[in-house]
């Protein structure tokens, strides 16, 4: 089922360079290409790095915790890289990796909780500052911004099941299949936790801009 | 088709083709109806600046490598610690086995001393088990763990995905 008017939502940055993340189906070319993407920790770090970044900042709050949660999974998956069967993309599992490793941080009490880091956390003025000068007209700037600061507001408030299944549809933009797959979560429980985050974020994110 | 006014998407209805799952009578009305559209391109539009800035973001931090040959030796520790583990939980096991045959074999009694250094030899063990748990890297699978060895440590870790 097409996904209007999410379809052709652009990730942005991490598609505008070369760090483009191509859709691998499980053919056998591309299985071979995925492979050999796989034996380089270089190309790894080079094709996913900043996309799994992206994912365990926003998704913990903690964006130093994010560097240690990033470097972990791409040393796992270049390890575990035999145990790619090829069923998914190199991104979808590289971000079910990403998932073990924050709940392992989430288990050993090694992670410091949402918001208990808000104070160090990532700050929404300066994330939105980052918005790139081709994504928005120089006039519309500061709204865009604005924008972009609220919506990053509204996530901070969300349970970590609601930011975490918005951030893995609408930044990582995997189907609510993937995402019932990724978790181990039923379809409807994902479903339900996105209804959830959306009334959330479209109720406030327009409010006073 | 154009929406006619108290017959648009109810929010749900339009969430639900937000995220992948719109009926397809959903999708047809939001085709033609330019206000339940606002709506969605308006989200998109949040969706998509966020998306843009927070990529821009995570690349402003730049490219770290990840370096295998240096992180292999710390992490060999643990995996070490488990080889050991499993080679002296091995060991046990067939001394323990080894034990019970050799008194229900050769002493043919299988007396209460027999259970008594069966216990003994079992509560070492489990202690050894538990300083080789405490030992390694939470990260780690312990053989405890692994095999399921005591009763106290049954909890398996799920390395991957699929
Ligand atoms: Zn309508």
């Amino acid at each position: 089922m097409a996904t209007y008017p999410l379809g052709s939502l652009s990730t942005g940055a991490l598609e505008m360079g070369a760090t483009g993340v191509p859709r691998l189906e499980s053919g056998g070319a591309e299985r071979a290409r995925t492979i050999s993407e796989l034996d380089d920790i270089d190309e790894l770090v080079r094709q996913h790095q900043a996309r799994i970044r992206r994912f365990a900042a926003y998704s913990t709050g903690d964006p130093d915790l994010a560097e240690s949660i990033t470097q972990d999974t791409l040393l796992r998956a270049f390890r575990g890289r035999d145990k790619f069967r090829g069923d998914c993309s190199v991104s979808t599992w590289l971000t079910g990796i990403a998932i073990n490793v924050i709940r392992d941080h989430l288990r050993s009490n090694r992670f410091k909780f949402w918001r208990q880091v808000q104070a160090k956390g990532v700050d929404a003025q300066e994330m939105a500052s980052f918005l790139p000068s081709d994504a928005v007209s120089q006039e519309r700037r500061m709204l865009a911004q604005e924008r972009v600061k609220r919506l990053y507001e509204v996530l901070e408030t969300l349970s970590e099941n609601q930011r975490t299944v918005f951030l893995l549809k609408f930044s990582e933009e995997l189907s609510v299949d993937e995402i019932s797959a990724i978790l181990g979560m039923a379809v409807n429980t994902v479903r339900t936790h996105l209804h959830r985050a959306l009334k959330a974020v479209r109720g406030r994110v327009g409010e006073g801009i | 088709m154009t929406g006619e006014l108290g017959k648009h998407l109810s929010e749900e209805a339009l969430d639900d083709v937000l995220i992948g799952l719109g009926t397809a009578e959903s999708e047809a009305h939001l085709a033609g109806c330019a206000a339940c559209r606002a709506k969605a391109e308006a989200f998109a539009g949040d969706v998509r600046l966020f998306n843009a800035a927070s990529a821009a973001w995570s690349e402003a931090r730049g490219m770290r490598p990840v370096v295998v040959a240096a992180e292999a030796p710390v992490r060999r520790m643990p995996f070490a610690l488990v080889g050991s583990a499993a080679a002296a939980v091995l060991a046990i096991a067939v001394g323990v086995s080894v034990g019970h045959h050799r008194h229900g074999t050769m002493r043919g009694d299988g007396g209460p001393g027999a259970v008594e250094d069966s216990q003994t030899q079992i509560a070492q063990d489990n202690e050894l088990l538990q300083a080789v748990s405490v030992a390694i890297s939470p990260q780690e699978v312990s053989p405890v763990d692994e095999y399921g060895l005591t009763a106290r440590h049954k909890k398996h870790r799920k390395a991957h995905p699929k």
